[in-house]
């Protein structure tokens, strides 16, 4: 933990994550860090708009929080910081109380995203 | 990148008991090519093998908490690996060109892959390029039959060696190739008798390794079992963080039953994203330049136990909305037989 901005070292970058890490570190040294970083949230948001698409079957909602976590919460107020999906799934398993298969058939009989979906990322 | 260099490519060679693992290395090592190769060994086995890189390594497993066998770490491995890589950057050995890692008989091999690439130092200088799998032409229904781990083993590889074809019946080994490719259609199948084979070859990644382009099963179909494999396309370019969240929930939920998936996705950039997992665990995804190849279409596999064919398919079907694109099988779906 960096004792000045309270965020974890995360020695473990989880695969759905390396290509932004990848890219970010393939990138010529002149360039703009600003288009990296912006790209990263447009990916970041994105990511939260479609996950909530499975997640609000659950009963759950997820937001970016402040770009680095994404703060996962249920309808009672209980809520869990994750990192990535990686330890999301864990997470929503424990505020759902059941695991989330896509495989189950109550969801596989459900077209998810139909509708295009529009960034949901309004927490902070 | 480790000092101007790539990661160096560590190859893992499993194979159940007795199915020739040991003596098909014996043979490979005595290559001059193969010289600045390190081998990580389990046991000493009556072949012995000899070559100056040779360490032996004892199998020290730590079961995360919570975790499930396929994502353990083995910290005798991590110790010896880290071991090489302080021996190379000293230039106490030469320049390290591969490792190769044999395993037991019994193992699994997707503990070694998790221990490569979670490890914060080990995987930023070693690379996963290949799992061998030896199979015992003459014993190798057996294991099938009654041994999981040995499935396990044939789903793990890139490549499949089938020794002792020269003592077995050639419409036994016919039979057995046939359910090799059943139950791992993206693996390149080898044939090496009396443990020859060409060094060259076995470690070659042209149409092998991580980045081979599946294939649809084409044999005879098998009687409905216990493993099926399947493989598919889509009708378009798959959003790349969709096919990620839904994987990622599929390896939570299922993982331990997800032997494998490997393929090349389209997700509508210049080239195709390598995906390569066995259980839970994934190797780094790869987004390529280009495709190896003149088809620019998805296709992977996915080999599963306990997973029928087509919930897999009607789970994609039902994420085609996020995907952006609807899965369409690749030839006939199999089955491969558990008796």
């Amino acid at each position: 933990m960096c004792v000045l901005c309270g965020q974890d070292f995360v020695a473990q970058v989880h695969w759905t994550d390396r290509h932004l890490e990848d890219r970010a570190r393939e990138a010529a040294p002149g360039s703009d860090p600003v288009a990296l970083q912006g790209e990263r949230r447009r990916d970041r948001a994105h990511r939260v708009a479609l996950t909530n698409e499975i997640l609000r079957h659950y009963g759950l909602k997820l937001d970016d929080w402040g770009g680095s976590k994404y703060f996962l919460r249920d309808g009672k107020g209980r809520s869990e910081l994750v990192q990535d999906l990686g330890s999301l799934w864990p997470a929503a398993e424990r505020l759902a109380g059941r695991t989330l298969d896509p495989l189950e058939p109550a969801l596989v009989g459900e077209t998810l995203g139909e509708e295009p979906a529009f960034v949901a990322a309004e927490g902070g | 990148m480790a000092g101007g260099r790539s990661t160096r490519p560590v190859t893992i060679v499993t194979g159940f008991l007795g199915s020739g693992k040991t003596t098909l290395l014996g043979r490979v090592l005595s290559e001059p090519s193969m010289s600045n190769t390190a081998v990580l060994v389990n046991e000493f086995g009556e072949v012995g093998l000899d070559h100056h890189l040779l360490r032996r390594v004892d199998e020290r497993a730590v079961l995360l908490g919570g975790g499930c066998v396929c994502c353990t770490t083995r910290e005798d491995l991590v110790e010896a690996l880290l071991e090489l890589l302080d021996l190379d950057q000293r230039g106490e050995i030469p320049r390290l060109d591969r490792v190769v890692v044999e395993t037991t008989g019994l193992a699994d091999p997707a503990p070694i892959l998790h221990t490569i690439f979670a490890d914060p130092v080990l995987q930023h200088h070693f690379s996963v390029d290949l799992v061998l799998t030896t199979v015992d032409a003459i014993n190798g229904d057996l294991h099938l039959d009654r041994n999981p781990e040995s499935v396990k083993q044939v789903a793990a590889a890139d490549k499949i060696v089938v020794t002792k074809t020269d003592v077995a019946e050639p419409n036994a080994v016919r039979s057995l190739l046939c359910r090799l490719g059943a139950i791992n259609p993206s693996a390149h199948v080898l044939e090496a008798a009396f443990g020859e084979t060409d060094a060259a070859e076995l470690f070659r990644l042209d149409g092998a390794g991580y980045r081979a382009v599946p294939k649809a099963f084409d044999g005879e179909p098998h009687d409905a079992g216990e493993t099926h494999s399947v493989s598919l396309t889509f009708d378009g370019s798959v959003d790349w963080t969709a096919f990620g969240i839904w994987l990622s929930m599929l390896l939570y939920a299922r993982g331990e039953d997800v032997l494998r998936v490997k393929g090349l996705l389209d997700v509508g950039e210049s080239g195709p994203v390598v995906v390569n997992g066995v259980q839970h665990t994934i190797h780094p995804p790869e987004h390529l330049n280009r495709w190896p190849e003149e088809n620019h279409h998805s296709r992977i596999v996915f080999i599963a136990r306990g997973i029928r064919p087509e919930e897999l398919l009607g789970s994609l079907e039902a994420f085609h909305g996020l995907l952006g694109a609807r899965p369409l099988p690749l030839g006939a779906e199999q089955s491969v037989p558990s008796s």
